[in-house]
């Protein structure tokens, strides 16, 4: 028993070694059943191309918010990075209404965060999504106008309703 | 010839602050990110790489049995103490024993691991990040904050493991390990050969603080 530590260690190193080898992949988790997978869903794409395009997008607004976030702890911030990055967030989310069509839950056998809760509270679901763009429309328009105490308000607002939804529709939060 | 209930030093008060510190702090840092409490995970993590480097610190100059070259057993002196752990023949040690020596290095390791990768981790919404994450993309800080999450699991494995090897001392050995973490003391007859008496001038110890103070205040010079 109290040998242990060394292979612990080593369990470690080959864990760290491991991960960065993968990155954070979104690979197929469970085996998908090619045919329910390849079906079109109601906004015209397959569950695959539809999880993989609202990643995509919802990365590209956690990259816009990290910049946001530096810029915001810089005494100077680079004004224009920080307002590219507050404007590209209502870009990146235009389409976000058509992003979880039923049928792409986890049930779809593509790996997802997207809790199926979302689908039978398909109201409060999209209401939190409604907040989330307007809480970002005005981020924007703060961070046009250049003044940081309100933007900084405006972008712990916009947090606040991501938290929201998170908390409740998205696995491992 | 020692009086009979003679006792003897074997961890000077800084290692055993320090200890129990970092039971406090480590189990503080669990709790605020279980919760999503992260300006506290900030700052107790900061206060933890200031204890971490102290630790370093103190294992190059402090006192015999918090140095790391005093730790180093050879692999025969690990095999020939496992040896004698099987045949349930247990001798006290005057500090680390071969065994303990590398729980405590793995422990440390995976410490540094966690407060290093920390600094830098991000979480996948961008909106919660370390003090030094401005200085890594997006991507990178992710990576970081996945190797965050692995590495505290191997720290709570190694915890545990440490956790029931004191256990297993205490019960199978009748060797009470806690209470010198807690007094610094062991009995005077635990010591054979007997040992120099330890020592933890005030000078190495302001200049070991003195250096965990300077890391972290340069985190917060440079994260802004």
């Amino acid at each position: 028993m109290t040998i242990r530590p060394t292979s612990f260690a080593f369990a470690a190193l080959a864990g760290l070694a491991l991960l960065g080898a993968c990155g954070s992949g979104d690979a197929p988790a469970a085996p998908v059943d090619a045919e329910t997978a390849a079906l079109p869903l109601s906004n015209g794409m397959t569950a695959a191309e539809t999880i993989d395009a609202r990643q995509t997008h919802l990365k590209a607004v956690g990259k816009a918010f990290k910049t946001i976030s530096d810029g915001l702890k810089e005494s100077e911030p680079d004004m224009a990075a920080l307002q590219a990055a507050a404007a590209s967030v209502p870009a990146e989310t235009a389409g976000m209404a058509d992003w979880f069509p039923e049928g792409s839950g986890p049930a779809s056998g593509v790996k997802t965060d997207a809790l199926p809760v979302i689908w039978e509270a398909r109201a409060d679901f999209d209401s939190k999504m409604a907040d989330f763009k307007a809480a970002a429309a005005t981020l924007d328009t703060a961070a046009q106008g250049g003044d940081i105490a309100a933007i900084t308000e405006a972008f712990k607002a916009t947090g606040a309703t991501c938290k929201a939804c998170h908390q409740t529709y998205r696995a491992d939060d | 010839m020692p009086a009979p209930n003679a006792r003897v030093l074997v961890w000077d008060w800084t290692v055993r602050l320090f200890h129990w510190l970092l039971v406090l702090g480590v189990g503080a840092m669990w709790w605020t990110a279980e919760q999503g409490v992260m300006d506290w995970h900030r700052r107790i993590g900061l206060a933890l790489l200031g204890l971490i480097v102290y630790r370093l610190v103190w294992g190059l100059i402090g006192p015999g049995t918090a140095r790391f070259t005093r730790m180093l057993a050879r692999p025969g002196a690990i095999m020939a103490y496992v040896r004698d752990l099987a045949a349930r023949r247990h001798r006290p040690h005057f500090g680390h024993n071969p065994l303990g020596s590398l729980s405590v290095f793995a422990m440390l390791l995976a410490l540094v691991t966690q407060v290093s990768t920390g600094l830098f981790a991000v979480d996948v919404d961008g909106l919660e990040s370390g003090p030094l994450a401005s200085k890594v993309s997006f991507e990178t800080g992710r990576l970081l904050a996945e190797i965050h999450e692995t590495s505290f699991k191997v720290l709570l494995a190694l915890i545990a493991l440490h956790v029931v090897a004191i256990a297993a001392y205490l019960f199978l050995f009748k060797d009470n390990l806690v209470r010198p973490m807690i007094t610094g003391h062991r009995p005077q007859t635990d010591v054979a050969p007997p040992q120099p008496p330890l020592r933890a001038p005030w000078p190495r110890i302001l200049a070991a603080a003195a250096i965990a103070a300077a890391t972290v205040y340069a985190v917060l010079a440079i994260g802004g």
